[in-house]
């Protein structure tokens, strides 16, 4: 295992620094460094490369990767360093006092050339017909730092290397003959992803990168080995051969597969979603996204709504106009009496809620829920910290004890968990599990999967309860497939007193705050905040004659909850399970077609930008409430995006300030109200909807409907089996 | 005087022929209905008649170029159009021969087909089918059993 | 007549065909993939003997607790030494008894040209052709052909009987008593054809391998001494205190 925390600690070049920080007078003292003369002051232990890059000059590196371990294996990072006899390795090189590093000197300019010559004698030329073209270290790297010719001379005429290529699944394509040994895909794998699948085989001249036996690279983060490659070795299967960086436009988004909020660039070409690639934020996904967020963009071309339907008088929907689907709409709502019920999907942006809420309210409908639920005894969702990941995801790596309640993160918030695993291994994090025992990628404490656990965790009596009570900064998260139990409240009750009391004894102050919501759904937090109600349970209770489904796909309300003759008015973007059971069909926009607000686990608002338009005549969803309103003649007070955001301020200010974590802390007045719930733990055990890999790539209306995810389904399965 | 003459002489073939061009057209309503279709009157001889209905004249009065013209079948009305002439009388149209088919019937062979006007631009017209997988496939409803 | 002709013109145009173009050949004597065949795939049988199982745990002991995977290496070995030759079962087992990825197990046996992946013979012959040992005595390639002659087998090939398996190594560290092969854990040194074939022809009757050692000097060294004797340290090594100042 590579968590050996005495050596790490030992060798850790800021535990040096901070040992001899200690030893003499306590305050840090930047070493000057001088980069093509220019001075740097930098940290002790930062490495020659960082200094340059401090300085503002970029060494070029193929194995060098900020967020993996240093390798220094491909020799690119050479620079000369005065008095020292030979160019050294920036990437590896701690910087020392006084140090000359010239990034430009004959001496450095010809070690690159050297490297590179070296690297292009084994490295095939076919880059017309490489994916990596245009987006190739390597190409970049040789037309900045190589050499103009070639000096290579098949003598024996034995040809370059060649390499067979791996089968690793699904969603990466290998060609294996170029790949350059940097190792970056070997360093992710068991270092981020936690999934010791890939490594190097044999030797010298013969060594390869691959699984040596044949499997796939079973992990949800597998396709950010695509990005890591700066060769063409590792492309994206369903991308291959599809279109050329250049051609394509890049649309910076919001990802909508989970709650996470990832931030991702869409790339397009003549209205078609190319492929999806991660955008750095370092506070919620870093660099990574999962394999879903990548990859189920093929889910946005099938299985569309491209124009309204109605029922004709066989039942048979029919494709019809936009006034026809109105009309009848408008006619069933206008005579319904007020027995209307709305339930929002977890993919609807703040501004189609925002319209959903008004309309319905306008029309006398107070029944408006999400698919998701959540308890709504003691606080509910009226504080707003009860729903929240408060620690925010970035938060993990400070967090020292980590509890996990019925869930099972890897699958739900696959960045969470990368965040939670970096902490394990290079923080010490302890973590904690009460649920099934599933594969996190770390080692963690399983405490068992009952809800006796939760108990014995809240009065004290367990022995974790001790380790809790001690840690500086703990951390609870409880799934919100847990809270969804029929015993929900109790759960939360439980583990809010749980948080509640490590908080008390942690000493970490009030604004560290312990008790997290993971949710899974991109819309749950905006809907709860704009005042939706969590769960479809008064929907049940009093069957509406209208149901009005706003992208709600997951099935919670069926044909049999409704009374015969109700009539069913769906509103999504893909044909699932909400489309099959409605009366009329209005066609929105999925989350690359419109300019949409989501906020994610955290309580991040993030906006989504227009990537492509919504495809036939589909439109943006809350453009088709608000021309349904005026038809109704109930006319929503807004006509731009900017004044229903306007809208969406007045009743939820956190909506709009974009990029930015509303903090909520009302743990005390929680804990106070949870203290009322009379309901009880159900015996049934922790178990998470989502245990193996299978079960993570569909789980929404756009991943259903990918034939990617299917694959994937089949390969893990059939990888499971073995 | 004789200068005279000849005008009176000419002017006297001009009423003729307006009275002949009058015959031809059949009165008030076919002359009206003439300027109404093709914004002029014109005198010639009926060569013949196609089985569509148009008919076709010829007057050498005219210079040539304007001397053989078609009268388009009542049928279409306003929609008339080059295209409805068929192949046979296409080519004494555009002085390919000089003997209209009524003299020199075109063999009849029973491959040829039967002559359709140009249907660009009509909800008849010829659209090629695309080659191109649609970039996005719609959702299609279940089939609900008919009763 | 007619035969010579063909042949002449045979080898006249096979020399004009240009070769296909191929890459390079796979230098060492296996691939660095596994290919699951009917002797070496996941459900090959291999599990430690109780006597082994032992053993392990014994080199487990050498090495502080949490780096375990130290024991890597020792461990493959004596899963060799059981099994004659390293099946892809073997490494798997190797890895779970050390709690470690499979992966790095792999890369440490593929890494590493002494442990076979793919079955040898009884005895398996490891011969030197390193520049030291072509030059050094009679060479090493006399010693190849003596060897191919006797057992009528190729560089790189096992007999069909299973009994031998004879491949071309890179220097083994005997370069003082050129030439020289290791047979098993054996090494035979300063050989010649003749000497080579004594020790094929002792295996062959005996099936034991002979006195491992150079075969030359004072019927036949130890090691790489004189051959006429020990010229320095004759003596009885002096004991401790040797020299020291007496007062001390």
């Amino acid at each position: 295992m590579l968590r050996l925390w005495p050596l790490r600690r030992v060798f850790n070049p800021s535990t040096i620094a901070s040992l001899a920080r200690a030893n003499s007078t306590g305050a840090p003292e930047p070493v000057e460094v001088f980069v093509d003369d220019r001075p740097v002051l930098v940290e002790p232990g930062t490495t020659v490369l960082q200094a340059c890059s401090m300085a503002g000059v970029e060494i070029p590196r193929y194995c060098y990767h900020d967020r993996l371990s240093i390798a220094g294996n491909c020799r690119m990072c050479l620079v000369e360093v005065e008095r020292s006899p030979k160019p050294v390795a920036s990437c590896a090189m701690p910087v020392m006092k006084g140090m000359k590093i010239k990034t430009d000197s004959p001496k450095t300019r010809l070690a690159r050339e050297g490297v590179m010559e070296f690297l292009l004698m084994n490295h095939p030329l076919d880059c017309p017909i490489c994916d990596q073209g245009g987006e190739c270290d390597l190409q970049d790297q040789s037309m900045a730092f190589g050499s103009d010719r070639s000096r290579f001379t098949d003598n024996a005429f034995t040809g370059k290397r060649a390499v067979e290529d791996k089968n690793v699944g699904p969603l990466i394509k290998t060609v294996m003959t170029r790949c350059i040994h940097c190792t970056r895909c070997i360093r992710f794998a068991s270092e981020v992803a936690g999934v010791d699948d890939l490594g190097t085989t044999g030797r010298g001249g013969d060594m390869q990168v691959g699984t040596y036996v044949e499997k796939m690279f079973n992990s949800e983060l597998s396709g950010n080995v695509i990005d890591l490659c700066p060769v063409g070795a590792l492309t994206s299967k369903p991308y291959a051969f599809t279109s050329r960086p250049w051609e394509t436009r890049k649309i910076e988004s919001i990802d909508v597969m989970d709650a996470v909020g990832s931030n991702i660039v869409v790339s397009t070409r003549t209205g078609e979603v190319m492929r999806i690639l991660p955008r750095m934020n370092d506070d919620i996904n870093e660099e990574w996204i999962s394999d879903k967020t990548r990859f189920a963009y093929d889910g946005l071309k099938r299985q569309r709504l491209t124009s309204p339907m109605v029922k004709n008088a066989e039942g048979q929907l029919i494709n019809c106009d936009w006034e026809e689907a109105f009309f009848s709409v408008a006619e069933k709502l206008l005579g319904s009496g007020g027995s209307i019920a709305g339930i929002v999907g977890g993919q609807v942006d703040a501004e189609s809620l925002t319209a959903f809420k008004d309309l319905m309210n306008r029309l006398g409908c107070e029944t408006l829920c999400t698919e998701e639920i959540f308890p709504m005894d003691g606080a509910g969702t009226d504080l707003r910290s009860n729903y929240l990941l408060n620690t925010g995801i970035a938060g993990v790596e400070e967090a020292d004890v980590l509890l996990f309640v019925g869930t099972n993160p890897r699958y739900e918030a696959p960045l969470l968990n990368a965040r939670a695993r970096k902490s394990w291994l290079h923080n010490d994090l302890q973590v904690a599990v009460v649920g099934s025992p599933v594969d996190l990628t770390y080692d963690y404490e399983h405490l068992g999967d009952s809800t006796k656990v939760l108990e014995e965790l809240a009065n004290g009596t367990h022995p974790f309860s001790k380790v809790l009570n001690e840690a500086k900064r703990p951390m609870v998260v409880v799934g919100s497939s847990a809270l969804q139990r029929s015993d929900g409240a109790a759960v939360h009750s439980a583990v809010t007193s749980i948080a509640q009391k490590a908080r008390s004894t942690s000493g970490a102050g009030e604004d560290w705050k312990v008790l997290n919501v993971l949710q899974r759904v991109a819309s749950q937090v905006a809907a709860l905040d704009l005042g939706y109600e969590a769960g479809v349970g008064s929907i049940r209770k009093n069957p509406p004659n209208i149901l009005f489904l706003l992208g709600a796909d997951e099935g919670t309300i069926s044909r049999e909850d409704l009374p015969k003759d109700a009539f069913v008015i769906y509103q999504g973007h893909h044909g699932d399970q909400g489309a099959s059971m409605a009366d009329v069909i209005l066609p929105g926009a999925a989350y690359t077609e419109k300019d949409g607000t989501y906020v994610n686990m955290e309580g991040r608002a993030q906006k989504t930008q227009l990537a492509v338009t919504p495809p036939g005549i589909a439109r943006t969803d809350w453009k088709i409430l608000r021309a349904l309103s005026e038809i109704l003649g109930k006319t929503l007070p807004y006509e731009s995006l900017k004044e229903v955001r306007h809208r969406m301020t007045e009743i939820a200010p956190n909506l709009t300030r974009y990029n930015d974590v509303e903090e909520a802390n009302y743990f005390k007045q929680s804990n106070e109200l949870s203290k009322g719930v009379k309901s009880q733990l159900a015996n049934e055990p922790l178990s998470p909807p989502q245990q193996n890999l299978s079960d993570f790539y569909m789980t929404d209306p756009i991943s259903r409907a990918s034939s990617t995810m299917a694959k994937c389904v089949q390969a893990s399965q059939a990888e499971s089996k073995h | 005087m004789a200068a005279v003459g000849k005008q009176v002489k000419q002017l006297m073939e001009k009423t003729g022929n307006f009275f002949k061009i009058y015959k031809q057209h059949g009165g008030v309503i076919g002359n009206f209905l003439q300027i109404y279709r093709t914004d002029e009157l014109k005198l010639g001889n009926e060569v013949g008649q196609d089985k569509y209905g148009n008919k076709y004249y010829e007057n050498n009065m005219y210079f040539y170029g304007r001397n053989r013209w078609v009268q388009y079948s009542p049928g279409v009305n306003m929609d008339y159009d080059g295209s409805q002439i068929p192949a046979e009388w296409h080519r004494w149209m555009h002085y390919i021969t000089d003997k209209p088919p009524t003299e020199a019937p075109p063999v009849d062979r029973k491959w040829i087909i039967d002559h359709t006007e140009n249907l660009s631009a009509s909800d008849k017209a010829y659209v090629p089918f695309s080659t191109t997988k649609p970039k996005i496939e719609s959702w299609v409803p279940p089939q609900v059993a008919k009763k | 007549m007619l035969a010579s002709i063909a042949r002449t013109f045979s080898r006249n145009v096979g020399q004009q065909i240009r070769q296909v173009h191929k890459s390079a050949p796979v230098a060492s004597d296996s691939l660095f993939v596994h290919r699951d065949t009917s002797y070496n795939n996941p459900d090959t049988k291999f599990d430690f003997t109780e006597e082994n199982l032992k053993r392990a745990e014994s080199i487990l002991a050498n090495y502080p607790e949490g780096h375990k995977q130290a024991a890597v290496i020792p461990l493959l070995d004596l899963a060799q030494r059981q099994h004659g030759w390293l099946p892809l079962s073997a490494m798997n087992k190797v890895a779970s008894y050390l709690s470690m990825p499979k992966m790095r197990v792999y890369e440490v046996a593929t890494f590493y040209t002494m442990f076979n992946r793919e079955p040898v013979g009884k005895y398996f012959i490891q011969i030197c052709t390193t520049t030291p040992c072509m030059l050094g005595g009679v060479g090493s390639d006399v010693i190849v052909d003596a060897i191919k002659k006797k057992l009528n087998i190729k560089l790189g090939e096992t007999s069909k009987d299973n009994m031998w398996t004879f491949i071309e190594v890179e220097c083994l560290g005997a370069c003082v008593n050129a030439p020289m092969v290791q047979i098993n854990d054996n090494y035979y040194e300063d050989l010649t054809p003749k000497d080579m074939d004594d020790i094929l022809d002792e295996i062959i009757k005996t099936d034991k391998l002979p006195k491992p050692g150079p075969r030359s000097g004072q019927d036949n060294r130890f090691a790489c001494e004189p051959k006429g004797g020990l010229t320095c340290l004759t003596e009885e090594p002096k004991g401790p205190g040797f020299g020291v100042r007496s007062d001390l």
